[in-house]
This record gives structure tokens, C-alpha cells and sequence, in this order.
């Protein structure tokens, strides 16, 4: 990893004391234990339930468009700007582009960030990309770049698919063109129970096997997926862990639901947003 | 390459009736050449050829300290080099994306302890571990890069040999490796759950796998799966272009039955491979 020697990194070797902490406390199999019991996840949610959104769009005004994203305390602001020339290209090419950065800010996670981006965020930037692209009509952009930044002030899980959601607002604030209403979903598996929209701890839960005996099921995972919605089409679709199939379809169908709830509150904010400008 | 409106369309009739332009099935795989232990200097190596794509891969180890968020694993790291000899696309930074999402959809294949179990990789509890390098060099580049890729990491991986430690002597915070002098005492890798990708692309109405150049150039939209045992362990869409959510399940499917049946044959052929064998490029 090639580390920015101009900034401060902090010492070489420090690490976040929580780590101590944690091995004497909670670990994610007692967590996943309490939460079966109770039925009810920490924040007093259903599984298949997701969180408050609040969403708003023009957050930065120096951007073309901009929109603010807060799922729980997850916070994710992003900003869309102008379309311009694509850089160091000699040949013409009839599609535009977008260039998608996706960045956490060092303070937004229990482990401190760096200013570059690591890997993790250069594979979020890549699924951003991928999940706008199919939403954006290229080809009304021939020959130009459209740039999308987002910034997560804090992680408590699903910070993507709060990014994608918040990206579609601000290309549609930005006048850019666009086929459809795009909104992105995160759901969590463990032991066949499905979480929606998890939070980080939640995240944790899912990402990992459990050892003891009674567990035996070996389904672990987190699945992101980002839906258009009128032609119900997937444009992005990304799972990791350890899934079955069966599960991995009924996992499909909860996310496809739990869009469909996130739409009317996008279309909400796009109205908003037109009304308040008809009117000044 | 570029295909005219006229070529698109005999690759879709081809595609709808079963048959396509090389003569294969939808399910069919081109033909697939691999080698072993091909890398004097690596701990395991493979070079793989599918049809006109080569791919070669080698393993380093070295002794590294564990995360101390995970003072039981051992590390897995993977690197793609997208040599400017494949295509002259790759020149510069050209092939750097590329790379990335390479090496991203490996790692996040490899993450699941069920598919590649890191803690045999650890030494000593927080102090010692195994780091392995896995190192893809792109040689050419014929379509359908994920499968080939991953196939040639597991068997990359199936071949590597890890020195064999006879005794750990701790001094203070000191820790002192004691490494079995004779070079043939070493432990194999457990990989038969490692993963193998498959590329389902959408062609028409219909799914295909191991699509080549020219019919990467016909695909509303495709995705990789990676399949470990029965499981998934990864799937994600790549390229422009969105699915249905029928059509993705479909290509699931497709993906994990294939998949099941590339991984056996793939085991097949590796337990078959002998140490005296002589062929390959670099022999």
C-alpha cells in the first residue's frame, strides 16, 4: 500500500483500542444470539425492515448537484459535477463517461482512514460506477465526463448503497439524463436470517462463520443490489461471503421489495426539488 | 474488434438456436490447457491457456505479522499485472482498472473462511504468519479473463508448497523461526473449496458461458460468479448493461451448475498432473 508521506498518518504501527475491548465484550456470535432471541434487532427494527432515510438534495451548492444521505447514522453527502471534456484522450468516442469516486473520511469508521483510497474504496467506487452507468444515458453525452464524488462522513453500514441512492438525486439535480429512478439496497445473511439495510456491527455479524456446534448453517454474506424502477431492472448486483442459491433468490426478492419502499421517498425529494424551483 | 450489425446477428441466431460460431453449446467451455510448478523461483505456479487468453500465476510466501484485529489468520494478497504485451490497450496505466477489479473479485472470493480457511496460514497466535503473494500475469488476453484467472489461481494455489516449521523459539518479544533444513519438507494447501468464476453473459434471450471476443461484443449485460462447492461465494455484475431479476436467477443457475462441473474437472486434472510431465513454453 503506497502511503501519503505528505500528511500525517499517525504512528506506523498504532492501532484503535476498541480492539482490546471487544475481545473481552460482545463478539458477533453472542450479538447474532441476542438479537435471534429477542426476534427485534438492537434499534427496535424488524429483520426485513429498513431504517429512516433522510435525504435531501442541494447540499453543496458549488457542485451542479449535490444531495445529503442519512440512513441511521449513516451520513453520506454526494456531489455531481458538470460535464466536461474526458481528460487525456486523443480519440473521440460517441459515449460519455462517469468517473465515480467513492471515499470514507478518516474519521467515519472505528479504524482510522487514510486520505488515499485503499482497496476497499476503489471496489466501491468500481460498483458505484458500474450501478450509475446503466441508470445514466451515455449517449447523450458524447465525448464527456460527468464526475461523482461521495463522501461518508460516518459508516454504520450499508454507506454504498446510501451512496448510490444519494448519487441518483444529484445526477437528476445536476440536469444530467437519465433513464430511470435508481435506488440500491444492502441485506445482510446470516444462518438464513435476512437483515436489511444492516448497521456496521450487523456487517460484522455477517461477514463472518460461526464455529459452534449448534450453528450449521453455513450461509454468511452481504448482497447490494441497485434497482431501476420502472423497468425493474437490476443494473448492479454484487454478493460476497458464503450463499446458497435458495437463499441467495429469496435474498433477491427481499432487496427488490425493499426498493420498491425506497422510491416513493426519492420521487418525494425529485418533486420537491422541482416545486422549490418553479417557485423562486 | 468491432462487429457489423450483420456478424451481431449470426452470433444471436447462433446463440438462440443452441450452436454457436466455434461449434459449442450455450453450457460448452473452449478448450483449456494447464500447466504446473512452471516457476523456478515461486513456492507454486500454473500457467493457463484458454483459447487465446494466458494466463500466468505465481505464489510467493513470506513471514508476516497477523492483523490484530485477526491474530489467527494468516494473509492472502492478490496482484494483477495487465501486460502491455496482451493488448496495447493495457499500455501505461490502461490495464490499471482492469487489475483492480480483477484483484478486488478475487479477494472478495477468497474472504469467506469456507472457502479458503486462513488460520492454517498462521504461525503463531498474533505474532507470526504466512503472507501469500498471488501474482496473475495477463500474457494475452482472448475474452473471458475472470474464469480463466481464477482457474489458474487454484491451481496456482493447489501446487504451492508451504515450508514446513519444526519449532517456533520465543525470546522476549523476540520470535525465532526454525525452518526444516531439507527443501522437500513442506505442507500442501487445502483449496478444494477454493473458488472458480464463471462469466454468464446475456446473449439474446438467452444465458452463455466463456464467451469470446466477439460475443463479449453482443451481451446486454453479464455477471461472474464464483462457486465454491455448491455455494456462492461471490457474484457480481460487470460492464454497462442491467438484468432482469428473472434473467438474473437464470444465469445463477447456469452459472452454479457449470461452475460445480469446471471445478470437478479442474480437480480432475490437477490430482492427474505428475512431476516429470515435460511440456509448456517454459520448459
Amino acid at each position: 500500500m503506497p502511503v501519503d508521506h505528505k500528511r500525517i498518518n499517525g504512528p506506523e504501527e498504532s492501532v484503535p483500542y476498541e480492539l482490546f475491548a471487544r475481545l473481552s465484550g460482545l463478539t458477533s456470535e453472542k450479538a447474532f444470539e441476542q438479537l435471534y432471541k429477542a426476534g427485534k434487532r438492537s434499534d427496535g427494527r424488524e429483520f426485513e425492515e429498513h431504517r429512516k432515510i433522510f435525504l435531501k438534495n442541494g447540499a453543496v451548492s458549488q457542485a451542479k448537484g449535490s444531495a445529503y444521505i442519512e440512513m441511521g447514522q449513516t451520513k453520506v453527502i454526494v456531489s455531481v459535477f458538470d460535464p466536461r471534456e474526458i481528460p487525456n484522450r486523443s480519440d473521440y468516442s460517441l459515449k460519455g463517461e462517469l468517473y465515480c469516486e467513492f471515499k470514507f473520511a478518516p474519521f467515519s469508521c472505528a479504524k482510522r482512514r487514510l486520505h488515499q483510497q485503499d482497496n476497499e474504496e476503489k471496489q466501491y467506487s468500481c460498483i458505484m460506477k458500474k450501478a450509475l452507468e446503466s441508470a445514466v444515458c451515455l449517449h447523450e453525452l458524447p465525448n464527456f465526463q460527468v464526475d461523482i464524488y461521495a463522501l461518508v462522513m460516518h459508516n454504520d453500514g450499508s454507506a454504498l448503497s446510501a451512496a448510490i441512492t444519494a448519487a441518483g438525486v444529484a445526477l437528476v439535480e445536476a440536469g444530467v439524463p437519465m433513464y430511470d429512478i435508481i435506488t440500491s439496497v444492502t441485506v445482510g445473511i446470516q444462518q438464513g436470517v435476512k437483515l436489511v439495510d444492516p448497521d456496521s456491527l450487523e456487517e460484522q455479524m455477517c461477514q463472518v462463520q460461526f464455529l459452534s456446534e449448534k450453528y450449521q448453517d453455513n450461509n454468511h454474506g452481504l448482497l447490494i443490489i441497485s434497482k431501476l424502477h420502472t423497468q425493474e431492472q437490476l443494473c448492479q448486483f454484487y454478493q460476497n461471503g458464503y450463499v446458497s442459491l435458495e437463499v441467495l433468490k429469496s435474498g433477491l426478492e427481499v432487496l427488490s421489495k425493499t426498493c420498491e419502499v425506497i422510491v416513493p421517498l426519492v420521487q418525494k425529494c425529485l418533486i420537491k426539488h422541482i416545486t422549490n424551483g418553479i417557485k423562486s | 474488434m468491432s462487429l457489423c450489425d450483420a456478424e451481431k446477428t449470426f452470433i444471436l441466431h447462433g446463440v438462440a438456436e443452441n450452436f454457436r460460431s466455434d461449434g459449442r453449446d450455450r453450457e460448452g467451455y473452449r478448450p483449456i490447457e494447464i500447466e504446473t510448478d512452471i516457476v523456478q523461483h515461486a513456492f507454486g505456479s500454473a500457467r493457463l491457456r484458454l483459447a487465446n487468453t494466458d494466463i500466468l500465476v505465481a505464489v510467493k510466501i513470506e513471514v508476516d505479522t497477523p492483523l490484530p484485529e485477526r491474530p489467527f489468520e494468516g494473509k492472502i494478497e492478490f496482484f494483477v499485472d495487465c501486460s502491455a504485451n496482451a493488448t496495447p490497450d493495457f499500455e501505461g496505466r490502461g490495464g490499471e482498472t482492469l487489475a483492480i477489479e480483477l484483484s478486488n473479485i478475487l479477494a472478495s472470493a477468497y474472504k469467506s473462511p469456507k472457502t479458503f480457511n486462513l488460520k492454517k496460514l498462521c504461525i503463531l497466535k498474533g505474532k507470526k504468519c504466512w503472507k501469500l503473494y498471488v501474482d496473475i500475469l495477463i500474457l494475452e488476453c482472448g475474452g473471458n479473463l475472470f474464469d480463466a484467472v481464477s482457474l489458474a489461481v487454484k491451481a496456482a494455489l493447489f501446487n504451492t508448497k508451504v515450508p514446513l516449521i519444526k519449532s517456533v523459539n520465543i525470546d522476549g518479544d523476540n520470535v525465532e523461526l526454525d525452518v526444516s533444513d531439507n527443501v522437500f519438507d513442506c505442507e500442501r494447501l487445502d483449496v478444494t473449496n477454493a473458488p472458480v468464476m464463471v462469466t454468464v453473459c446475456k446473449i439474446g434471450d438467452n444465458c452463455v458461458v466463456d464467451p469470446n471476443l466477439a460475443e463479449e461484443q453482443c451481451s446486454v449485460g453479464s455477471i461472474v460468479v464464483a462457486i465454491s462447492q455448491e455455494y456462492f461465494s461471490t457474484v457480481t455484475s460487470i460492464g454497462i448493461g442491467s438484468l432482469h431479476a428473472q434473467t438474473l436467477c437464470s444465469s445463477l443457475e447456469l452459472g452454479q451448475k457449470v461452475g460445480i462441473r469446471l471445478n470437478e474437472a479442474l480437480m480432475d486434472t490437477l490430482s492427474h498432473i505428475t512431476s516429470d510431465q515435460d511440456f509448456g513454453f517454459l520448459k
